[in-house]
């Protein structure tokens, strides 16, 4: 069978040119192939015991490039199907810059053929292979080992591999990774003291001469670790000179030229933040000089010790949790670096005081250690499997020169037309034109603050617009500096970094702790956008994808109650949540509250039911304390009523406050302390018999073996008469045009009436940018209103709503109640109309 | 329930359908004196409203019931105060929906 390696392939992974399958899909044959071990665990890695991994050289023909294979592909060389003379196809895989060494990690490959002999006669290189070397001396003294090795030298080296795998490097051939053994072996305990002192740096020398005379790559490379520490760096040179070209190449990295540039920035940086961590560690526990700057793209969780050169891209706000371990603080950042990788840091308690202040959006960091987690997807929208959690040990140093190779964003623009078929809760990044933009509203937080909020509609050349949602501080600077653009008449270029998609009857963009706006920006794609708008994207229909669709997916939908059992809703995996307009018909008053904790935990009172003691105090078992005086919360059992039928429906604390119009304390009184049972009957008459507009979470509970679907009120409002009809109206206006898709379906022998309730749906956006199209304050005040009273002709049919809590105002994904993610922000539906309110309090399990 | 003399709802372009007969539509005051009410109607037209003698004080808004005189007037049988958060395009919208497709549900 002919085949054909991909010629230069393996220069070109050296230089760099190509960097994943993206870049090329070479095939190379498999020259050698070695089973690694792993005999020997370190303790600070989590990695599975005895995990396997096949090491392996590739050859284009001419050259030798070391690689590893992922261990899900070990079955194929268990299998046979991957041996020596393989020819292979990567089909998926990364060039890894390891320290000084490119690696390739083969994660899928295609056989092109299963043996085959030897094609050419490759030699090795993959060691001193980066770009910029200055010594040519060097070079050649490089290749001359390499040759050694590649004629029949290898099988020595390999020997000579297993031999310092025994001794001294025993664990480091062991690692998983080829990166680990190199970084970690220091950590044995033999390079950890001479890196802290420099007297035993000399024997050291030795010792590493021997090695480094082996083709044996880690070799020198350790050492050029070690002359991160300014106190070794005279040995260091020493070390150079006298091994010849081998090991002082590898020191001259592009970005650090010769043995001094690690004693510079990475370095003077290093400098203070040592000591402790020699304190912490103990001396000679490890090797606690910076390594190399590696790219993010190469952190993994079996490093211990890794540099990256990064820009901070996007500060989270410091926030507070407490869950049964106590309280804590926590914040996050995201980094960018020069290969355009990306991922999180976050920072917890002491820490975060450590770097809090350090952190400033735009700056670039050489940070250092720290322990790499999965990323947790759902609060971690950033294209890394991982996030670096920083401990005290870390090192974070701020490089002054700015170093222009590290990108201050990165853009992954979507259109706006695309956001209708991704999931919610998914992170984008939009550029678009900004038609309309809203005056600032304010929502009342779970926790009793205010939180501003105000929204505006981006449209873009898909033809789709969409709402974006701004919360906190968007709103001032940036919402008033779009206000201002569109007040002035010109419809500004807006791109939003990482807003995060929400779904409420159609789709509408939010912003998250981690975005960014960017107001008229600078480049190209905003150009295009400003084109397209002058020429013909200004008239352009324009279709929003906020608040139109209904009838699909898990939304906030108005039903009717025989709904809830004929479309069995609360039966799927989540909750239903649902609004109605009801009467109450009957309410138990009985047990309307109960007895509650006021303890507060965290900014919430801790609200579990408390028991008497006799004594005139009251007992928590869950904060194992007692208090005089305890707190009354609702826990009312009604019975709501529409024109299709019946429902039970519980309302716990703020709910309840919202039905009854008093506090749970108050009606306790009236009853309990004042015995006044004619006031009491007063107010449930009052209350009985009244329409409410009933926001409902279903969901089916199972009680001691039973299924059983359960509703919650999580928002009550006495029924607005006026909107409710503007509602109706709609919906017959739909129902005549034919539209019935947009109403939910209901049994015919329910009712004809239900035929009334639909989704309202609003397409606006264009009329919106038609008012402003007139110009100029006023007439934007027009569209001002338009906004506003378009939303109030549906509050019941667009109401922005929180799948967690089920209150209205934000949706799940910024829901306060699970709020265990740094970056959450409070979201709310219109402006100013549904303020906080909702649930009883859940307990956030979080950090 | 009295059917015997039914009221049909009308909004000012309505009201030439009914001269003759009993109407009942709600306007918005704009003056009044002398027994008689100048009002808008929900679709925006002038209604002079005569015969009754108006609430006092008077609110916004002001159903009317009587006798439709002419396109435009009144003879008012009952004045009824209507607050002054009524909605009048929800009015109109039943006025025209009570006079059009859905006729048959009213008297």
């Amino acid at each position: 069978m002919e085949v054909n390696l991909t010629a230069g392939a393996i220069t070109k992974m050296m230089n760099g040119e190509i960097a994943s399958e993206k870049d090329m899909t070479p095939v190379l044959q498999v020259t050698e192939l070695k089973l690694i071990q792993t005999k020997i665990q370190k303790p600070q890695q989590n990695q599975e015991p005895n995990k396997d991994r096949y090491k392996l050289l590739l050859s284009d023909g001419v050259l030798l490039q070391q690689g590893m294979l992922n261990t899900s592909l070990n079955g194929l060389v268990e299998e046979g199907i991957i041996q020596l003379g393989s020819v292979i196809k990567l089909t998926q895989y990364v060039c890894s810059l390891i320290q000084t060494r490119r690696f390739v990690i083969v994660m899928q490959l295609e056989v092109i053929a299963d043996i085959c002999d030897i094609i050419g006669i490759p030699g090795q290189v993959g060691k001193s292979n980066e770009p910029g070397q200055s010594s040519i001396n060097q070079q050649h003294g490089e290749a001359g080992s390499v040759n050694t090795q590649s004629i029949g030298g290898f099988e020595q080296q390999e020997a000579r591999r297993s031999e310092l795998n025994g001794g001294r490097f025993g664990v480091s051939a062991d690692l998983p990774q080829p990166q680990v053994g190199g970084q970690n072996n220091p950590d044995t305990g033999r390079y950890g003291v001479s890196a802290n002192s420099p007297q035993p740096q000399v024997p050291d020398v030795g010792r590493y001469g021997v090695t480094a005379s082996s083709p044996q790559p880690q070799v020198s490379q350790r050492f050029g670790t070690g002359s991160g520490i300014p106190e070794t760096a005279p040995s260091t040179r020493p070390y150079v000179s006298s091994n010849a070209g081998y090991g002082g190449s590898r020191q001259e990295q592009p970005r650090a030229p010769v043995t001094n540039a690690y004693s510079r920035p990475v370095q003077s940086g290093y400098q203070p933040q040592q000591p402790p961590m020699y304190v912490n560690r103990g001396p000679g526990a490890r090797n606690e000089a910076p390594p190399r700057i590696i790219p993010i793209a190469a952190l993994n969780p079996y490093q211990g010790r890794w540099t990256i050169k990064v820009r901070v891209t996007s500060k989270g706000e410091l926030r507070r949790f407490s869950n049964t371990r106590g309280e804590g603080k926590v914040f996050s950042f995201d980094l960018l670096d020069a290969d355009g990788g990306e991922i999180r840091v976050t920072c917890f308690n002491d820490v975060v005081d450590q770097f809090f202040d350090l952190i400033v959006v735009g700056n670039v960091y050489l940070i250092s250690r720290g322990s790499l987690k999965p990323a947790r997807k759902d609060y971690n929208h950033l294209p890394n499997d991982y996030e670096i959690h920083l401990d005290s040990a870390s090192t974070i140093q701020q490089c002054y020169d700015d170093d222009a190779a590290i990108p201050r964003n990165q853009f992954h623009f979507r259109n706006i037309g695309d956001i209708e078929n991704m999931e919610s809760n998914s992170v984008i990044d939009l550029i678009g034109i900004v038609s309309s933009i809203s005056p600032t509203g304010t929502v009342i937080r779970k926790n009793g603050s205010e939180v501003g909020k105000r929204a505006l509609q981006l449209k873009d050349m898909s033809g789709r617009s969409v709402e974006v949602t701004m919360w906190g501080d968007f709103c001032k600077a940036e919402g008033q500096k779009l206000q201002d653009l569109c007040d002035s008449g010109v419809f500004p270029v807006l791109a939003v970094k990482a807003g995060r998609i929400g779904e409420f009857n159609g789709k509408q963009v939010s912003t998250i702790g981690s975005s960014q706006f960017f107001i008229e920006p600078d480049f190209p794609e905003a150009r295009q956008l400003r084109n397209w708008y002058e020429r013909e994207g200004r008239n352009a229909p324009c279709i929003s994808i906020s608040r139109e669709f209904s009838g699909v997916g898990r939304q906030d939908v108005r039903k009717v109650i025989t709904q809830i059992k004929d479309e069995k809703l609360g039966t799927s995996e989540k909750p239903d949540w649902i609004t109605v307009t009801a009467t109450i018909s009957f309410m138990k008053v009985d047990n309307f509250c109960y007895t509650a904790c006021p303890i507060m935990n965290g900014d919430r009172p801790c609200s579990k039911k408390v028991t008497n003691n006799g004594d005139g105090t009251w007992r928590c078992e869950k904060c194992d304390r007692c208090v005089d005086e305890c707190d009354y919360r609702y826990i009312l059992q009604i019975q709501l009523q529409d024109h299709t039928g019946l429902t039970w429906a519980t309302a716990f604390q703020e709910a309840g406050e919202e039905i009854m119009g008093m506090s749970a304390k108050d009606l306790y009184y009236v009853k309990y302390e004042h015995h006044d049972d004619e006031k009491f009957e007063d107010i449930i008459r009052s209350v009985t018999f009244t329409k409410y507009t009933f926001k409902l979470k279903i969901k089916e509970e199972t009680y001691s073996d039973e299924q059983r679907v359960k509703a919650t009120v999580v928002k009550a409002e006495k029924l607005n008469y006026s909107s409710n009809t503007r509602f109706m109206l709609e919906a017959m206006d739909k129902l005549r045009k034919g539209d019935a898709s947009s109403l939910p379906t209901v049994k015919p022998e329910s009712s004809n009436y239900s035929s009334g309730i639909g989704t309202s749906g609003a397409r606006e956006t264009t009329s919106v940018d038609t008012h402003r199209e007139f110009g100029l304050p006023a007439a934007n005040q027009v569209s001002q209103y338009g906004n506003q009273y378009s939303s109030n002709s549906r509050p019941l049919g667009g109401i922005t709503s929180c799948n967690a809590c089920g209150s209205n105002g934000h949706v799940s994904a910024n829901c306060p109640s699970v709020m265990s993610e740094p970056q959450g922000q409070y979201m709310s539906g219109t402006p100013g109309r549904y303020t906080g309110g909702g649930m009883p309090r859940q307990h956030v399990g979080g950090y | 329930m009295d059917t015997s003399s039914p009221s049909a709802f009308v909004n000012g372009a309505l009201l030439r359908r009914y001269i003759g007969q009993k109407v009942r539509t709600v306007v918005q005051v704009i003056g009044s004196d002398n027994g008689s009410v100048v009002g808008k109607s929900t679709d925006d037209l002038q209604i002079v409203v005569r015969g009754s003698s108006p609430p006092s004080p008077l609110t916004t808004y002001l159903e009317v019931i009587g006798i439709a005189e002419s396109e435009n007037a009144i003879r008012a049988e009952t004045l009824t105060n209507f607050g002054n958060t009524f909605d009048p395009q929800n009015y109109n919208e039943l006025c025209k929906l009570a006079n059009g497709e859905f006729k048959h549900l009213f008297i």
